[in-house]
């Protein structure tokens, strides 16, 4: 008896308000072209990626000095770089790369926030002080600045680039969720499911948590883009992923070199990094227009 | 052609500097040449980066000048002549008579004593202490168990005595270098340990004067009338700090700068070369210094000598020159590249064999091929370029690399501890003598300084005798020989090559000469301006 | 904000993290021209051998009475350098702001009028456009354009508004993107508040709505949003400043960690950590001033 009443109302309620949600949410985001542009791009390079070994013509890898900075041609769509690589396969396996370098660190440094973040907004009192503090720090410290320590503390490389992109963006991602969790306390189903004897840790991650996803959502797709180009800026200082791999960020950089005599070798990579980071901002722009209503709720 | 323009500018610059006939060509105008890093301070006795200053704005006792591409000789400075013992312990300096500096004061032979002695100071934290290790009593001084240095001696107001603990050949050479710029005693005093940093706290005898210095931005030097071997033809040097190489390089194409070092861009030679506006106005000259690859005998399995000159056939050098660096330059086959005296040009070559070296991993027992990592530091691109290549070359021969980038303080602080694996590197003569090379790599501490930990005694030791040798023929021998025994017998250290010093300048440059050993860094005394 | 302990947590943190780094400040100084012997002996008389809790409270203990100590590598003092870099920054941090707001808010305004429209997604996709590249990607791409080949220009230097330009624009409209969402979303709104139905509905026109009821009310999210840009512009502009070779906080604070300068790192990020509390607490504050309905300390 007891154990029905303790899920039974709050749930079904929930569970009708959220299918209508994002049915509602996917229909509106339809309706919005440039986020849909934007959504079609990040599709195509993400297949683009999967499939990188089977589309690329050439091994991105493969150096021949004889042939170095050579002009877009039938051989080479793209070019050739100053090591004589392709140009186009070197993109096309940099995709792959970019996008975990967005994608992965979005989730990690999202997780943690919300982890952080419902705890604090939850438990409130000394946990919530000292995690916010934690998060000040992180926050006031200049990000480039953090990325850039953290990368030579543990050295350059791809995995290390997921570690400290992560590091320096959980904070912000706990802020926003502790300030939701604030509001959501009050609710009456939070506070039907506490009556109710409701454990904490369920309450937190049945209750409260999933009615945050709206926002971490539009927060995720905004912060692939900002990952994407962090990655290209520590590539620029020095510390982002390890040559010969083919971050875009790194052929940027790399290439920059070259503007006067080989302008392909810095538009082509900088042109990928700018379609792409656009297409995240038009698509988390669009979500967030799409979900406004449920966010103002 | 080319090489007529050169020796006529060479000739010139030549008569300028020696005889001092700047005067009569003085034209006027501002200089205007880049800079990548801030170079911190004028004092060249606190940093071992930038010479920029101390070449423009002091002197030394004696100069090293470029009389040809890649050549050099010892002539009179601050010291009109000078006499050694023949036991080659004492240098007798005679300092010229009404010299000035930029402050007033007349140089004397005290300020020479002051200034080797500050050096010596454990307060001063001097950094480059190494070039007075040889002279007597230095190193009671450095450890704080002497108030002054026992071999430093004013004889009379114009004349120096340096005594040094042992006959030590290349000190001559040693007292030409920046490190040995000479300060005024009681202005650097004064100054305490704002010297260097101001305007205001710096004071040499140099051809420039410091005028504007304002940190990560721009100096401004201007020049010295009262200059000893007369005003330079410059009125100005405005010096632009840029951080950033591709800014740089649009400021001199925007006319902004007048001087482009392509170190700076290397790749961007043939765009020089073979661009109607810039072709005519590239200069280069040779550089004293040389590219090699280092090679830690602490990491296994390169302490077997045949994994090591397996190595060594592993690169294909000539590819490497004649692509990256367009063939500006040469293969050198040993530690002295040419230009350095005693520079061998008939050592054996090491040739590039892919296969060779496989079989010698084979016989050294690594069938499969070695595991190895190179350093570097991380976003250097001029290494980077050179890294990437040879990664793909080893491969062929079997060595599976793994390109490890670490920032400079990284770096530097493991390779001090001997730890750091191999890394391409380039080392360019400070003076002119094998010395400054073999002792730099292969004395006892240095060679675990420099990450080699190349422990042979046979070389320590006829390290230790080459630098008291006097007979310059007997010590070409001496390390011709020792070149032998490390490059080619022991295989230690893997030669790349030297290359040359590209330069583009705008058209209104004239008399530039490029320094004899390759420096990005150079007096801009001789130059002139046309507009 | 607890602004101390923010501001000893950091301190804190670049301190252990500036020890765990591999790497030696004497080491570096010297690059190629190391020598062994001297690398130790300066050490020693820098005080770098001694613990690492004596030289953590040696700073602090200096810090809180305003002394920095001196840089080690730049054999000045780390106060002077900071004050001498931050003009410039703060020129710069001012002058992007502007170009941020100066694109970000009339993007926001026209897109929220006219949501849905071409109008929206130009203005809104230009202002975006920002946040999707690399600051030196378009740095160099104005560079060369605007200085190389058209001339009109300064390439990079800082001696002037003309040198302020293109460093401003490069990183001002990197941040116009969260400015123009900011002011859409706001003014939307806004503009579905009961209010401006009344106003409407007393016949006022369209302009005069938006200039003089729903802008005044929907811009000041966006001011708050602005003392906190201001801030973070002073430590997050490192690119820009070398790019275009201004000497400014950003560069200082590099340097200082590629050559394990404690005193300098220390000095620069806790002076830019200042001022972004600080930014947040005015940002709070203008809020409550503006909004009289906020209370500061909810």
């Amino acid at each position: 008896m007891a154990g029905k009443g303790r899920n039974c109302v709050p749930r079904a309620l929930r569970q009708k308000v959220r299918a209508g949600l994002w049915q509602e949410t996917i229909s509106r985001f339809g309706e919005n072209s440039m986020a849909m542009v934007g959504f079609y791009v990040i599709a195509a390079v993400a297949i683009v990626a999967i499939f990188a070994p089977l589309i690329s013509f050439h091994d991105p890898y493969e150096i021949n000095l004889r042939q170095r900075l050579l002009l877009p041609s039938g051989a080479h769509i793209l070019g050739t770089d100053a090591f004589g690589r392709d140009m186009l396969s070197r993109i096309i396996y940099g995709a792959r790369i970019s996008l975990l370098v967005g994608l992965i660190p979005s989730f990690i440094s999202i997780g943690i926030g919300s982890a952080v973040g419902v705890t604090s907004g939850y438990l409130g009192g000394k946990i919530d002080f000292i995690l916010m503090r934690v998060a000040d720090i992180v926050i006031a410290f200049p990000s480039l600045l953090l990325a850039m320590v953290i990368m030579y503390t543990l050295g350059a490389g791809l995995s290390n680039i997921f570690i400290a992109l992560s590091f320096v963006g959980w904070a912000e991602a706990a802020r926003v969720v502790r300030s939701q969790v604030l509001s959501l306390r009050e609710q009456g189903f939070v506070e039907a499911a506490k009556a109710m004897g409701v454990r904490r840790r369920a309450i937190m991650a049945r209750h409260i948590f999933p009615n945050c996803l709206p926002s971490l959502v539009v927060l995720f797709t905004l912060k692939v883009p900002e990952f994407i180009l962090a990655e290209a800026s520590l590539s620029f200082l020095g510390v982002g992923a390890q040559p010969p791999v083919p971050s875009w960020g790194l052929l940027v950089s790399q290439g920059k070199e070259f503007i006067f005599s080989a302008p392909w070798v810095v538009a082509f990579p900088g042109g990928a990094i700018f379609l792409v980071a656009l297409a995240f901002n038009f698509v988390g722009d669009g979500l967030r227009e799409a979900l406004d209503p449920y966010l103002k709720r | 052609m080319r090489f007529s323009k050169w020796l006529c500018a060479i000739g010139i610059a030549f008569i300028c500097v020696v005889y001092g006939a700047g005067t009569a060509l003085a034209q006027g105008g501002v200089l205007r040449i880049p800079y990548l890093e801030d170079p911190k301070t004028a004092d060249c006795q606190t940093q071992t980066i930038s010479y920029l200053l101390p070449l423009n704005c002091f002197d030394r006792l004696v100069e090293c000048i470029t009389v040809g591409p890649g050549e050099s000789k010892i002539v009179p400075g601050l010291a009109e002549r000078w006499e050694i013992s023949d036991d080659g312990r004492v240098y007798t300096f005679y300092l010229r008579k009404g010299v000035f500096f930029h402050h007033g004061t007349e140089l004397t032979a005290d300020d020479v004593v002051y200034t080797f002695d500050r050096m010596l100071d454990p307060n001063t934290r001097a950094l480059n202490t190494d070039i007075l290790d040889w002279v007597e009593g230095a190193r009671e001084r450095m450890d704080g168990k002497a108030i002054y240095t026992k071999g430093l001696e004013a004889l009379d107001r114009y004349t120096v005595q340096i005594t040094l603990r042992g006959p030590y050949a290349p000190f001559l050479a040693v007292m030409a270098s920046p490190q040995a710029s000479i300060y005024n005693r009681e202005f650097t005093i004064k100054s305490g340990n704002r010297f260097g940093l101001t305007p205001e706290t710096t004071s040499g005898t140099g051809p420039f004067v410091m005028k504007e210095y304002v940190l990560n931005d721009h100096l401004l030097l201007v020049a010295n009338e009262d200059y000893y071997r007369g005003r330079p033809q410059v009125d100005e040097i405005l010096v632009r700090i840029t951080p950033d190489p591709e800014t740089l390089r649009m400021l001199f194409e925007a006319g902004e700068i007048d001087i482009f070092d392509c170190d700076y861009a290397v790749s961007q030679i043939p765009y020089f070369t073979n661009h109607p506006k810039w072709k005519d106005y590239v200069a280069s000259s040779p550089r004293v210094g040389i590219y090699y690859y280092s090679i830690n005998q602490r990491i296994k399995p390169f302490d077997d000598v045949r994994v090591r000159k397996a190595l060594q056939m592993a690169i294909d050098r000539k590819l490497i020159l004649d692509e990256l660096f367009y063939g500006k330059g040469h293969l050198e086959n040993g530690i002295m590249p040419r230009g350095l005296i005693c520079h061998n040009p008939d050592l054996p070559v090491i040739e590039y064999d892919p296969e060779k070296a496989k079989a010698l991993l084979a016989q050294a027992g690594y069938p499969d091929g070695v595991e190895m990592e190179i350093a570097q530091v991380s976003g250097a691109r001029q290494w980077l370029r050179i890294n990437e290549v040879v990664q793909a070359m080893l491969r062929e021969a079997g060595f599976k690399a793994r390109i490890r980038q670490m920032d400079e303080a990284a770096f530097y602080a493991t390779r001090s501890t001997g730890d750091l694996p191999s890394y391409v590197q380039v080392w360019s003569a400070d003076f002119n003598d094998p010395d400054n090379f073999f002792y730099t790599f292969f004395a006892p501490k240095n060679t675990v300084a420099r990450s080699f930990n190349y422990e042979s005694q046979e070389v320590f030791d006829a390290l230790e005798k080459g630098r008291s040798l006097s007979d310059q023929g007997e010590r070409c021998e001496l390390y011709r020989k020792l070149e032998q025994v490390i490059v080619q017998r022991d295989a230690a250290w893997v030669p790349l090559f030297s290359l040359e010093h590209v330069y583009v300048l705008q058209p209104r440059v004239k008399n530039f000469v490029a320094p004899w050993n390759g420096w990005s860094d150079m007096s801009y005394y001789g130059i002139r301006l046309e507009d | 904000m607890a602004t101390v302990p923010v501001l000893i947590g950091v301190s804190i943190l670049i301190f252990v993290m500036l020890n765990i780094i591999p790497g030696d400040p004497v080491a570096v100084m010297m690059k190629e021209r190391i020598s062994p012997d001297v690398v130790e002996k300066v050490k020693a008389q820098m005080g770098l051998d001694d613990p690492l809790i004596v030289r953590y409270f040696r700073f602090i203990g200096g810090a809180l009475r305003g002394d920095f100590g001196m840089s080690y590598k730049l054999n000045r003092p780390v106060s002077r350098l900071i004050m001498q870099a931050f003009p410039n920054t703060l020129a710069l941090a001012l002058a992007a702001a502007l170009v941020s707001w100066l694109i970000g808010i009339p993007a926001g305004v026209l897109s929220a009028l006219k949501p849905n429209t071409i109008i929206d997604r130009a203005f809104m996709g230009f202002s975006v456009a920002g946040i999707s590249m690399p600051i030196f990607w378009s740095a160099l791409l104005m560079q060369y354009l605007f200085a190389l080949k058209l001339g009109w220009l300064p390439v990079s230097g800082f001696y002037g508004a003309k040198y302020l330009l293109m460093p401003a624009v490069a990183l001002g409209w990197s941040a116009a993107g969260t400015i123009a969402r900011l002011s859409r979303s706001s003014l939307l709104d806004v503009m579905q508040k009961d209010y401006i139905r009344t106003a409407r509905a007393k016949g006022l026109s369209e302009v005069r709505v938006v200039v003089y009821h729903a802008l005044k009310n929907a811009l000041l999210p966006v001011v708050t949003v602005m003392a906190i840009q201001v801030a973070s512009f002073l430590s997050g502009a490192v690119i820009t400043e070398s790019v275009f070779g201004i000497p400014g906080l950003g560069r200082l604070a590099v340097d200082a960690i590629r050559t394990r300068d404690m005193p300098l790192l220390e000095g620069s990020v806790l002076f830019a950590t200042f001022l972004v509390v600080m930014g947040n607490a005015m940002a709070d504050i203008l809020y409550s001033t503006l909004d009289p309905r906020i209370r500061y300390g909810r």
